[in-house]
């Protein structure tokens, strides 16, 4: 029974630290991918003057050209050109700021899942013009329903003031609340009428088959368009960046409370076994085990039976995680905190097989230092008292 | 004959500095190879507390024990414990057998803390457990022997390491009258057989009877000392 209670402390000390790991995982690369596939993709271009003040004029003159050689490139997944502007919405009955992003919904939809996000209405209707699409907050702001007519209020090229009527043709809801109220989509030809802008962009935005390869990718681009800014989703968004390295930090914080209730576990559980077997150690010392004897004794017995707990926590793992990986992990009854900063309700953990080593030597190790003490204490017994033990 | 014990002037006080008590007070014993000693005595008399200091169990608060001219007081704890591997055998009231081992690992346990090759330990367990008449239960686990199959068991475990003597604290204390019997011509035949020296504490007037010698204590002080 001591020993299945030590072997279940070891597989499920060994469960919580793999299922921790893997749950931040899956939540911080969820993050990674949502942040990406929403808005910033994994490239974005612009013009160097353009993120700081937003202004319309500060267009990349040659988008169009560019769009066409990056969806050439094996490495882009898909590309959109965007012309983008802050503006003022106004419905019948408030106004509020908004960033209008004029989109191409047929290169956008490969780019951004806002148009699998659709609460009501479509994302933008064949051959329509002056429609928006706009998110279920905002909407809700604005005293506004699908097919109601807004009014956008922004700033030309030229530096007059204008104004376009648009009607409702898709509410989204993302998961970031803070995104559906502040992002409105019209069409690009549209917004780019409006703004005096012609062909040219404001943004380029593209996505990579492979993420890990954004750095070598805008490396390549700074090269071939030395006048145009290049960033990479880290550095368009640090706050992801900055949120991954702390979910990093947090994980192993995490795992080490995991690890040392683990130890404190092991060392009650073998502390009482030896505590318990007082008299079998006082006659293995009596007829001649020697200090060193007992004291590996304790310490093998430790490690054997955390080698007996490390197969079923492996496995406990695999089969929880492989679950909730289809599942998911419902936080709904946080969903409120969650959305505001952007963050999914449902967190689908992932596993990785380089986590399995170092958990379980971290497991294992843990588990050795716990028998120490224990050991230390059978080495304290007297074999003349301990053998008369009860 | 050579003395294998010598005892003088032997002391131990238990709780010195708060309510002393003098579990044995300035004992001078000898005991020669091949005796069949009986230490008898009141409760609290000090018989175990002599036989603990004899085989190295525990350290005197005074006086000496030498065994076979090497004086074990003397002798740090490390050495006191390859000392008693070597050349004492124990046989516990209480058996003290490792429950999750047969009886044949239980002989060859002592054997192999002393590094004995594992065919020269099974034939040595295997030898020792036919002697003592358990030839078939050598696989047999302590909790499916009796209480003196055990204690017989305990008894070739003793001589497993080929001691000098074998100490035996109230070896028939837990036995029925048929086990006690049996067991005592067991080690009555191997101190005949074998010259193995046996010093042994009980109440039991059987044992007693079956003695060389009976050495009384009372009050740790030997207050008589006779052969038989």
């Amino acid at each position: 029974m001591r020993s299945i209670v030590v072997i279940a402390a070891v597989a499920i000390g060994l469960f919580a630290g793999m299922f921790m790991m893997a749950f931040f995982m899956g939540f911080v690369n969820q993050e990674i991918d949502a942040a990406v596939e929403t808005t910033l993709s994994h490239v974005q271009i612009h013009n160097p003057a353009f993120p700081d003040d937003k202004g319309v004029s500060f267009t990349i003159d040659n988008g169009l050209a560019i769009v066409d050689q990056l969806r050439k490139d094996i490495n882009v997944k898909a590309v959109s050109g965007r012309v983008i502007t802050s503006a003022m919405i106004s419905s019948s009955s408030t106004a509020a700021g908004v960033e209008v992003h004029g989109i191409v919904p047929a290169d956008e939809k490969n780019i951004s899942d806002i148009s699998q996000d659709m609460s009501e209405g479509v994302y933008f209707t064949e051959g329509k013009k002056n429609e928006i699409v706009i998110g279920k907050k905002l909407a809700e702001k604005l005293g506004v329903r699908l097919h109601s007519k807004i009014v956008l209020t922004f700033q030309s090229k030229s530096g007059d003031l204008t104004a376009g009527s648009f009607r409702i043709a898709g509410i989204f809801r993302s998961r970031n609340s803070g995104f559906d109220e502040s992002t409105v989509f019209t069409r690009f030809d549209d917004l780019a009428l409006l703004l005096g802008t012609g062909t040219s962009m404001h943004e380029i935005a593209v996505l990579l088959k492979d993420g890990k390869m954004a750095g070598p990718v805008a490396n390549e681009l700074k090269h071939l368009y030395p006048t145009l800014l290049i960033q990479t989703w880290q550095e368009l968004s640090p706050e992801i960046a900055l949120i991954t390295g702390i979910f990093d930090q947090l994980m192993y914080i995490i795992i080490g409370i995991i690890l040392l209730a683990l130890m404190f576990g092991i060392i009650n559980t073998m502390l009482m076994a030896v505590l318990e077997r007082q008299r079998e150690f006082g006659m293995l010392m009596a007829i001649g085990m020697n200090k060193r004897r007992v004291f590996f004794m304790v310490l093998m017995e430790s490690v054997m039976l955390t080698c007996a707990g490390i197969p079923p926590g492996i496995l406990l793992t695999i089969g929880t995680v492989e679950y909730l990986a289809k599942h998911g992990i419902d936080l709904s009854s946080f969903s409120k905190a969650l959305s505001q900063f952007g963050f999914s309700n449902i967190v689908y953990p992932q596993l990785q097989t380089n986590m399995f080593l170092p958990i379980t030597v971290m497991t294992g190790i843990t588990a050795i230092l716990s028998a120490i003490y224990p050991a230390i204490k059978a080495l304290q017994f007297k074999p003349a008292e301990a053998i008369r033990k009860i | 004959m050579n003395n294998i014990i010598e005892t003088h002037n032997l002391s131990k006080v238990y709780n010195p500095d708060t309510i002393p008590v003098n579990a044995v007070n300035g004992v001078d014993l000898q005991v020669e190879e091949g005796e069949f000693t009986a230490l008898v005595g009141p409760s609290g008399s000090g018989k175990t507390t002599l036989l603990n200091l004899i085989g190295g169990l525990d350290y005197p608060t005074g006086g000496s024990v030498k065994i076979d001219g090497a004086e074990i007081t003397k002798m740090s704890e490390n050495k006191l414990i390859d000392f008693r591997l070597n050349n004492i055998g124990f046989v516990f009231q209480a058996y003290n057998l490792i429950p999750v081992l047969t009886a044949s690992e239980n002989v060859e346990f002592v054997m192999l803390m002393q590094k004995k090759p594992k065919r020269e330990r099974e034939q040595h367990a295997k030898d020792l457990l036919k002697e003592v008449g358990l030839s078939d239960k050598l696989d047999s686990r302590p909790t499916e022997l009796s209480g003196g199959q055990q204690q017989r068991v305990a008894v070739a475990r003793a001589l497993a390491s080929k001691p000098r003597f074998i100490l035996a604290d109230e070896p028939t204390a837990n036995l029925d009258s048929k086990s006690t019997e049996n067991l005592l011509e067991i080690m009555a035949k191997l101190n005949k057989e074998d010259k193995m020296t046996f010093i042994f504490s009980t109440h039991d007037q059987r044992v007693i009877d079956k003695a060389h010698r009976v050495v009384t204590l009372v009050d740790g002080k030997i207050v008589s000392d006779t052969k038989q």
